[in-house]
């Protein structure tokens, strides 16, 4: 079991897609435990994202490991579902770039790095409307909104999104999340959002740190 | 000082110490630019008139050492079959649709300089050196080839290639190289007084050095080479860059555009030590200094570039359009008193 779990994770430092997918049907095949599994993915994941934050590796190569974590996601998640009881759901997050905006990258890195630390991330994708936030929000009963805003046009649409939160009566529902190129912690602050993410594993830090876990 | 500021922006190109000068070697247009020169996005991005018309307060309002079109980085793009978004009256176009897959052949489109919004951009030069060409240098700027190749295919398609399968994005990049020649060509021959190539996408926030060196340097070499020292290129890249300061100036370029993530005392000392005398232009941060700061944070930034070994003074990248004008103001000012 040793072996397939170092085989996971190799395969993802290796941004290695065809061998993830063979590595998860490998750890499945032998009734390997799908948290360890995944766990494994996550580790590879994280040692590059800290490797890409010392300029060590580059951005292709964490968008490769992105595709291949979640090709071996896909074949582990089901095996997650049979073993997984009750108690202990994932935490559901949605995440999106703000309306106007359709910087994708640094957004579903996050949203991978939320994934491998283990939250139940839905990824409205780019240019998300604030109603279709909340609207996905309610619908899966998150606990966190995250929002990326990526130019200084579509900064204030992330306020927005806050003060129609605010509007509906909902707004202490939902942790808010901000980030993206142009979102600084005084923009968080100014805007009250809940908590800013300067990099997708700092975002980790602050979901966990604000939810009380780990 | 002496010199006139366009003599110290064109000196500074050369590699001489005529003094320095602030220009923005990127998109500076505002709302209120649009306001004081009664020329507004859409029609600036599309018609020469008001493309001039709000590009020649750069100068006449902002004074700044140098005017530029266009506004945004989809000329290239469009032509080759991008799908346009446009940005009404408060954003830059861009790309809705990519025209090409990878794997698709790349076609070079016919007559590129007279497509699209080409012929715009280079009456637009055309009315800048008539108008404003006694007092600032006008530019012309175009989109590096590694860069256009991310319009054609998408950058996150071009960037993961880039890793496994490089030789399938060359065929992109080499006719990305083909038509920028042809339209840098152009640009020349409208009159501008120097060019830029905005490879924003060649920046390490994006690849890696080695990929710089591979898909993105010897293309934008290329380039320079082509146009045989006619007029002075500035090589403008986005973000982070320290590891390829020295490969930018081997492509030829006569100077290069950095943003504040540069470490431009640390690259002088490279150069010096190399014996390169390429020109560094830099580095007032858009957002932290001139969107959100004060006259007097320019200032310091403007203070610090100079400190730093910058030989002319510019934003770091693209001026946000909700920027104040008295701040683009303040850094020409700054820069004056220094
Ligand atoms: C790639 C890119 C593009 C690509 C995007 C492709 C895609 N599918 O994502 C394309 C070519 C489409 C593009 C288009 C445009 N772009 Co652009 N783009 C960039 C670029 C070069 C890199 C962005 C990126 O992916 N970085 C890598 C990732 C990993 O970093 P990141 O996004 O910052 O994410 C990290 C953190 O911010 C954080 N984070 C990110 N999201 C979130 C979310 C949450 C909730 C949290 C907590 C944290 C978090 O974690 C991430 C990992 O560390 C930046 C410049 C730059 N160097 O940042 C410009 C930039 C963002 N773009 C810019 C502009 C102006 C545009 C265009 C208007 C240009 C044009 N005319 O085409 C259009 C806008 C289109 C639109 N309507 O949105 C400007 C914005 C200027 C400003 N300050 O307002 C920038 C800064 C370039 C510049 N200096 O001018 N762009
Ligand atoms: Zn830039």
């Amino acid at each position: 079991m040793a072996d397939v779990l170092g085989k996971l994770k190799g395969a993802i430092l290796e941004f290695d897609e065809d061998a993830a997918l063979e590595a998860a049907k490998e750890a499945v095949a032998e009734g390997v435990d799908p948290v360890k599994a995944i766990g494994a993915l996550a580790e590879g994941l994280n040692e590059l994202g800290e490797a890409f934050e010392k300029m060590e590796v580059f951005l292709p190569e964490i968008m490769l490991a992105s595709d291949a974590f979640k090709a071996a996601l896909e074949i582990l998640e089901p095996e997650l579902k049979k073993t997984h009881k009750e108690g202990e759901k994932a935490i559901p997050v949605v995440i999106g770039t703000i309306q106007g905006d359709v910087h994708q990258v640094g957004k579903d890195m996050v949203a991978t790095f939320l994934t491998t630390a283990g939250f139940d991330v839905h990824d409205l994708g780019v240019d998300v409307a604030p109603s279709r936030f909340l609207e996905e929000a309610k619908k899966i009963d998150a606990k966190i909104i995250a929002v990326a805003a990526l130019m200084s046009t579509t900064r204030p649409v992330q306020k927005d999104l806050i003060d129609f939160l605010e509007a509906k009566g909902v707004r202490d529902n939902y942790i808010v999340l901000v980030g993206g190129g142009v979102v600084t912690q005084e923009w968080a602050d100014e805007i009250k959002a809940d908590g800013y993410g300067q990099d997708a594993i700092a975002t980790v830090e602050i979901a966990k740190k604000l939810l009380h876990v780990a | 000082m002496g010199k006139t500021t366009k003599e110290r922006v064109l000196g500074a190109l050369r590699g001489e110490k005529e003094g320095i000068a602030a220009i923005s070697v990127c998109q500076y247009a505002t709302y209120e630019l649009m306001e004081k020169t009664g020329a507004y996005w859409p029609e600036a991005h599309y018609e020469a008139e008001p493309m001039a018309k709000l590009a020649a307060g750069g100068a006449t309002v902002i004074g700044l050492g140098a005017v530029r079109v266009p506004y945004c980085q989809t000329v290239e793009a469009e032509i080759y079959g991008a799908k346009i978004k446009d940005g009404g009256k408060t954003h830059i176009p861009s790309i809705a649709e990519h025209p090409y897959k990878i794997g698709d052949e790349p076609e070079i489109p016919e007559d590129f300089v007279n497509k699209g919004r080409i012929p715009a951009v280079l009456e637009a030069i055309r009315i800048l050196k008539r108008d404003v060409g006694d007092k600032a240098v006008v530019m012309g700027s175009i989109v590096g080839p590694f860069s256009v190749a991310a319009n054609l295919v998408g950058i996150s398609a071009l960037l993961k290639a880039s890793l496994k399968k490089p030789d399938s994005i060359v065929p992109y990049i080499e006719a990305a190289t083909e038509t920028a020649i042809q339209y840098a060509e152009a640009v020349i021959e409208a009159g501008a007084d120097a060019l830029v190539i905005e490879d924003m996408m060649a920046s390490l926030d994006m690849i890696s050095p080695r990929t710089y060196r591979a898909l993105a340097a010897p293309y934008e070499q290329r380039v320079i080479a082509a146009l045989g020292k006619r007029i002075p290129v500035i090589v403008h890249i986005c973000g982070k860059l320290d590891q390829v300061m020295l490969d930018i100036a081997a492509t030829g370029a006569d100077a290069i555009s950095v943003e504040s993530a540069v470490d431009i005392p640390a690259a002088r000392k490279k150069f010096d030590e190399a014996g390169v005398k390429t020109p560094i232009i830099g580095a007032v941060h858009p957002i932290k200094a001139l969107l959100e700061g004060t006259p007097e944070d320019v200032a310091a930034a403007v203070r610090k570039s100079a400190e730093d070994g910058a030989a002319l003074i510019s934003p770091d990248c693209a001026v946000a359009p909700n920027t104040p004008l008295k701040q683009l103001i303040a850094m020409v000012e700054a820069t004056e008193q220094l």
